[in-house]
């Protein structure tokens, strides 16, 4: 549900239904129904059930069962609808296609958007992973403070802010002391092979 | 056509064509379950084709046409209220209102300036709605 104050502008996907009563621009798909209210903006297309038109839409839609304006409601772009319903007094102009051809080609179109959907997800939680295996080490380290996050700064800017916090948080000023003098050779050896390591991946998977 | 819209203004009880009738005084055509009608057709009234009627061709009426269920009509058609709720395959323009009831199917492109389309209609073809810039009917 989005308010008569509420914005989207960009890639929507919903299992389920979606109430429409702002703004959208960008591309909205929805396992349910799509209801447009009366004074929504919609510049989107369009992919749903039941699609209910009460508001402006500009963009393509797709109703896998039957799509209704109201009369309320106008609608500029092209349409591939099982069933279609138009109240006199509503606006509507583009190019219809109705029937078992465009049942079919509906379902076909709306399995590779979840899929562009669900890509960039992984991408997102896969960069910081990388930055929490540099964490185990970082505590460990924590007495080398100075050469650490100088060599993390050349690998990545992202593990800065997760890793330099860390050990002055955890590293208690008393046991800071400790671990300098006797972390030095085995410390340095460590977070030196696990940023180089991180270094590769990156390059590998990118 | 001409000659027959002039017999039909002069004389307006009269009928001519094949079956015509007389509604709110105004000039109106039906064709019958037997009727068909091909060719070209320019008219001032209403055209209604009823109970299987046929027709083909173009059809320029200055009144309404009105498509009734299990007729069919393949037909380029230009009007000012279309009512269909048989088969209709052609371009449409209505200059007023276009209606599709239930079970009416209509393949081509239509150009109206308000349109009505009941569940369980069936359409193919663009749309096109807004205020009528009065196209050149003569292509």
């Amino acid at each position: 549900m989005l308010g008569p104050r509420d914005r989207v502008i960009g890639q929507i996907y919903i299992e389920g239904d979606l109430r429409v009563g702002g703004v959208v621009e960008g591309e909205v798909e929805v396992t349910g129904d799509v209801e447009i209210d009366d004074l929504a903006k919609v510049k989107a297309s369009l992919a749903g059930r039941d699609v209910n038109i009460r508001g402006h839409v500009d963009g393509a839609v797709v109703a896998r069962k039957r799509l209704v304006v109201a009369k309320s409601g106008s609608l500029i772009g092209d349409v591939r609808v099982g069933r279609l319903v138009i109240q006199d007094g509503a606006t509507f102009s583009g190019k219809v296609s109705m029937g078992a051809a465009a049942a079919a080609a509906a379902p076909a179109k709306a399995i590779p958007a979840p899929a562009q959907v669900a890509e960039p997800e992984p991408k997102v939680v896969t960069a910081p992973e990388k930055p929490a295996i540099e964490v185990m080490p970082a505590p460990v380290v924590a007495a080398s403070k100075i050469s650490t996050p100088s060599v993390i700064k050349t690998a990545a800017p992202a593990p800065i802010k997760t890793a330099a916090p860390a050990p002055i948080k955890t590293g208690a000023p008393a046991p800071v002391a400790e671990l300098r003098v006797a972390g030095k050779d085995g410390g340095k050896a460590k977070p030196v092979t696990a940023p180089a390591k991180s270094k590769q991946n990156k390059k590998k998977r990118r | 056509m001409e000659t027959q819209e002039a017999i039909a203004d002069s004389t307006p009880v009269e009928t001519d064509g094949q079956s015509d009738s007389k509604r709110d005084g105004q000039k109106r055509l039906t064709l019958g379950p037997n009727d068909s009608l091909e060719g070209k057709l320019t008219y001032g009234g209403s055209l209604a084709v009823e109970g299987g009627g046929r027709a083909e061709g173009e059809l320029r009426l200055g009144g309404n046409v009105e498509v009734g269920s299990g007729s069919v009509v393949k037909a380029l058609i230009e009007a000012s209220n279309v009512t269909i709720k048989g088969e209709v395959e052609g371009r449409l323009t209505a200059r007023d209102k276009l209606t599709l009831g239930k079970n009416a199917k209509l393949n081509g492109d239509v150009q109206v300036r308000r349109l009505q389309i009941e569940d369980g209609a069936s359409l193919n073809g663009y749309v096109r709605m807004g205020d009528f810039e009065q196209q050149a009917p003569g292509s």
